[in-house]
């Protein structure tokens, strides 16, 4: 059994993905949170010089989605066949867009501006991406074949990430997300993590 | 061996590095080129009402690096293992931050901002990020392993697609880096390709 170990700042961000993935498949690994002030002199250690980054095998990897990727083959959780991993890709690529509107928003420091992009993001970029992934979820509540995948839990880490920053039911009306919420928080290793991980600002 | 069917505009783009991809691994398939005006009409009928799309045997599949990882697959060079794919998605998800940018300067469209910031992607991004890359390649010229792979193939393509806009070759002094674009050019199927792509 190889070693992993995941090292991130004390934040759920970019890693949560990765640490909910290694939850719900039981695969331990070392999940090493560093300071701000330690950043600096482990940056030019890193391959492109930010987080986070994985070691597993005498190779350190970085870029978030790489590695969940990884981890979830690991974990059986990628689709079973080609065709159904790139259907998994297509979907979790598709969630870059509103991550990335989200994040220039929450950094956005001219108040007024802030506002104006909390207000597209609202109505009309959010919506539109729901109603978009309302359609690529199935029925029975999983969006890559019949069974919890790494596109489910990336889901939810998002959807938990937008609740933060826009409270709201944003699922109503969407019965196949709904479903994909209940199936991943009722994985026992994702219900057991989100109870007993550290707690963080973001 | 499925059929694919590949739709996008004419230009390099965003598909440049899929046909590369089918051109390396002597696959074939069907390179459908739309006109802007039939992009109305051909949208609604996208996953995500974006192109490049393949279709495999009636699945349709968007996101450009969720296609290039399906035909990088089924053309042998997504890595040998598991570790040495995430190697490859690691340095082509790089390649794509990088890519983020030069959209930015590519769509302004108030032409004094577009030199500026074509002046500092030329002069600061770009040269960080090769810095970076040229430690991440190998002086085989590879990015993985000792062959060719998805990653290799789609830095050149990012450097072919930058070569219009940039006034001097961003290659030069980086040893490993151009290992690599000779490695991706000599590829007799790429080769081929490109000879076709650049001669009209």
């Amino acid at each position: 059994m190889p070693a992993y170990k995941l090292t991130y700042f004390n934040a759920r961000g970019r890693a949560e993905p990765i640490r909910l993935l290694f939850a719900a498949a039981g695969i331990k690994y070392e999940d090493a949170r560093i300071e701000g002030a330690d950043w600096p002199a482990l940056k030019p250690k890193t391959p492109m010089g930010y987080l986070p980054i994985l070691e597993v095998d005498g190779t350190t990897l970085c870029e978030s989605t790489a590695i969940a990727r990884f981890v979830a083959k690991r974990a059986g959780l990628v689709g079973k066949d080609d065709l159904q991993q790139a259907k998994a890709d297509m979907i979790v690529d598709g969630m870059k867009d509103i991550l990335k509107k989200l994040i220039l928003m929450v950094l956005e420091k001219d108040e007024i501006k802030k506002e104006e992009l909390k207000t597209d993001i609202s109505e009309k970029t959010l919506p539109e991406f729901l109603s978009k992934y309302e359609n690529l979820a199935n029925p029975s509540g999983f969006f890559v074949g019949d069974s919890l995948s790494w596109v489910d839990v990336t889901f939810y880490n998002l959807i938990e990430r937008v609740r933060a920053m826009f409270p709201g039911d944003h699922l109503k009306g969407k019965p196949n997300l709904v479903k994909v919420m209940a199936n991943v928080k009722a994985n026992p290793g994702i219900a057991k993590w989100v109870k007993e991980r550290p707690e963080s600002a973001f | 061996m499925p059929s694919y069917k590949l739709t996008y505009f004419k230009h390099w783009g965003r598909a440049g590095v899929l046909r590369l991809l089918f051109a390396a691994g002597g696959i074939e398939f069907e390179d459908v080129r739309i006109e802007r005006e039939q992009w109305p009409e051909l949208k609604p009928k996208t996953p995500m009402g974006q192109i490049p799309i393949l279709e495999v045997d009636g699945t349709i599949i968007c996101q450009t690096k969720a296609i290039g990882r399906l035909i990088a697959k089924e053309a042998g060079l997504a890595g040998k293992t598991p570790l040495e794919a995430a190697q490859v998605d690691m340095i082509v998800d790089g390649l794509s931050d990088l890519q983020v940018k030069i959209v930015d300067f590519f769509i302004e469209k108030d032409e004094k901002k577009k030199q500026e910031k074509i002046k500092e992607f030329a002069e600061k991004t770009l040269p960080m990020f090769l810095d970076t890359y040229e430690k991440l390649a190998n002086s085989s010229g590879h990015f993985v392993g000792d062959a060719l792979t998805w990653a290799d193939v789609d830095f050149f393509s990012l450097m072919f697609f930058l070569k219009d806009h940039l006034p001097n070759d961003p290659l030069k002094g980086h040893v490993n880096l151009t290992k690599v674009r000779d490695n991706v050019t000599s590829n007799p199927g790429i080769a081929a390709w490109m000879e076709k792509e650049t001669s009209h």
